[in-house]
């Protein structure tokens, strides 16, 4: 049983439909990214999952509490940071901290927020008011907020959107960090980047799940692998000779660039390159096609657009 | 953990209102501004519409009432017997000072936390709402109650200092403390309440004042209707009042908390 689990997990707002159906799973320890256009639900579906809002369909749990059930020890065992900051700005970083500490059954406090303090690199501006912190430092601050009582499950709502890259570079070390320590992370996300760098598994939505899995899973389904041969000169004997091969499904010839579909890419690589150097062709590089996170998510949002439109 | 949660809240709101000058003044000055514009009303009064007042019949019923109530004042001259009329509406007024306190902060208490976003991620704390909102409620009625006090002390420290000082102990009646020890703050935790109520319901900090300026009309009232002698505010009179405005705090408590509505409050103040 995962730490998270949803099953057909939906929210409505009257007519809208923010969230239709919604059932995965998240592994203790996994950090999970939640990728979609504005508007798809996925800060919908971190507020149930923390909590915060019911859903009106499915249900959930999420490190062993069911999320419309007994909401206030779910919230003993889950850390959220929100999309904003949502700091006191008049009070100091560590009195932000000692506040949200002071309704968790947390025993010593004071130790607690220097302990996250320090780990965020704001113990020594920890008297200075959250107001004079630059942006990266409040999002790092914040941070320390939803993991100062030590949740099992976190939940970050954009964690970047809107620091400069130095500052996101900042957080997302911290992520990295928390991923390293075993904490499972939810993180919904724009940057596509940032979800292959930090997230063992990828989910998409629009509404519904559109996909969930490894980025380099989501790429295989997606695009079939290619080699890409680099020849010394241009040569149409060569491409002649590799579309002969009983292993290649296809070959383009681009120029000096060969680019080629194979059965098995692992295994008939070595074979293709034999029989490239065994009819003269003279080898600069081989290498494979490299499909973006990009690439993938765009197929699957206009594969949705056309599924959406046959539909109507 | 409740006990915690609340005086959690509490030394945070009041960080928050002492590191604010314009909460601040409102706390620390506005209880002095209410009785010194009262005293001053009261003195010109006593001193130039003193005949005119005796002579009409609205002051004339209170005077009788006022009499009943406290028999040692039938041995003072006509004038005195108004000012001691008038400065027995001071428990009453005093009740002005944690109703405008209130109207001032608690509007702003669950508004600036919407647009903040601070309540969201309270929100996904372990909070209970009644928690919440009894941290915010009495944040800001300790102090505004404190200042009552303060500003009762004040005005007795006036009247000595005016030459009315004899009249003091027809001022300081069993009702009067009744009033200033359990009137008052269950109508100042009732004006917090209000005021947190409509903080929480409305978009902007205007409505919520609108909301709770409610409560400054039955108070206007009390004092009406004690000056115009159409009710005397015995000790009993005051006790009962005073336990029934307990009662409408507990159930305004309930209703704040029915009235508090998580998920509107996250989705709609993004």
């Amino acid at each position: 049983m995962g730490i998270i689990e949803t099953s057909g997990l939906s929210r409505r707002f009257k007519e809208v439909i923010a969230v239709d159906d919604l059932t995965m799973t998240v592994e203790s320890g996994e950090v999970l990214a939640l990728l979609g256009p504005n508007g798809a639900g996925k800060t919908t579906t971190i507020r149930m999952l923390a909590g915060i809002i019911r859903p009106t369909g499915g249900e959930a749990i999420v490190a062993g509490h069911r999320i419309d059930r007994n909401v206030e020890k779910l919230h003993e065992v889950i850390g959220m940071l929100t999309e904003t900051p949502g700091l006191y700005s008049r009070l100091s970083a560590r009195r932000n901290l000692e506040y949200f500490a002071g309704f968790y059954p947390i025993d010593d406090v004071s130790s607690r927020v220097e302990k996250y303090l320090k780990l965020m690199g704001l113990w020594e501006r920890r008297e200075d008011k959250a107001g004079t912190f630059s942006k990266g430092m409040k999002q790092r601050l914040a941070l320390a907020r939803a993991l100062m009582h030590e949740p099992k499950v976190l939940f970050l709502d954009e964690p970047t959107s809107g620091l400069d890259p130095e500052a996101a570079g900042e957080v997302r070390q911290l992520i990295r960090r928390m991923r390293e320590e075993g904490c499972t992370i939810f993180l919904s996300t724009h940057n596509l980047g940032e979800a292959e760098m930090l997230c063992n598994r990828i989910a998409v939505i629009q509404t519904r799940l559109l996909a969930l899995d490894t980025a380099e899973s989501l790429r295989r389904r997606f695009f079939r692998r290619k080699v890409i041969v680099e020849l010394e000169s241009p040569d149409p004997n060569i491409a002649a000779v590799v579309r002969e091969l009983p292993f290649v499904q296809e070959a383009k010839e681009e120029g000096s660039r060969l680019s080629i579909e194979l059965i098995d890419s692992e295994r008939n690589r070595p074979e293709l390159v034999r029989a490239i150097v065994e009819a003269r062709g003279k080898v600069i590089t081989v290498s494979e096609e490299q499909y973006t996170l990009e690439q993938v998510y765009l197929r699957l949002m206009n594969e949705e657009k056309v599924n959406d439109t046959q539909a109507h | 953990m409740t006990r915690r949660r609340i005086s959690n809240i509490l030394r945070k709101e009041w960080g928050l209102l002492f590191t604010d000058p314009n909460s601040a003044l409102l706390v620390t000055l506005l209880p002095f501004a209410v009785v010194g514009q009262f005293i001053l009303y009261f003195w010109l009064a006593f001193r130039f519409g003193g005949e005119g007042m005796l002579g009409s019949s609205v002051f004339q019923t209170a005077l009788e009432k006022l009499l009943q109530a406290i028999p040692e004042a039938t041995a003072l001259p006509a004038s005195e017997q108004l000012l001691v009329l008038l400065l027995n509406q001071f428990q009453f007024i005093l009740l002005l000072i944690p109703v405008m306190i209130a109207i001032g902060i608690a509007t702003f208490s669950i508004v600036d936390e919407k647009l903040t976003g601070s309540l969201e991620a309270l929100l996904a704390t372990p909070v209970r709402t009644w928690e919440l909102l009894l941290g915010k409620t009495l944040a800001g009625a300790i102090p505004a109650l404190l200042m009552t006090w303060v500003s009762a002390g004040f005005f007795l420290m006036v009247v000595s200092l005016l030459g009315w000082g004899n009249l003091s102990r027809l001022v300081l009646t069993p009702s009067w403390f009744l009033s200033l020890f359990l009137l008052t703050p269950a109508v100042a935790i009732l004006s917090f309440m209000l005021g947190v109520i409509g903080s929480s319901r409305a978009k902007d900090s205007k409505g919520a004042q609108n909301i709770a300026l409610i409560i400054v009309f039955p108070i206007l009232a009390l004092i009406g209707i004690q000056v115009t002698g159409i009710i005397w505010f015995t000790p009993l009179r005051t006790l009962l009042l005073a336990l029934v405005i307990v009662a409408v705090d507990i159930i305004a408590l309930r209703a704040a908390v029915h009235l508090f509505q998580r998920e509107s409050i996250a989705i709609q103040w993004r």
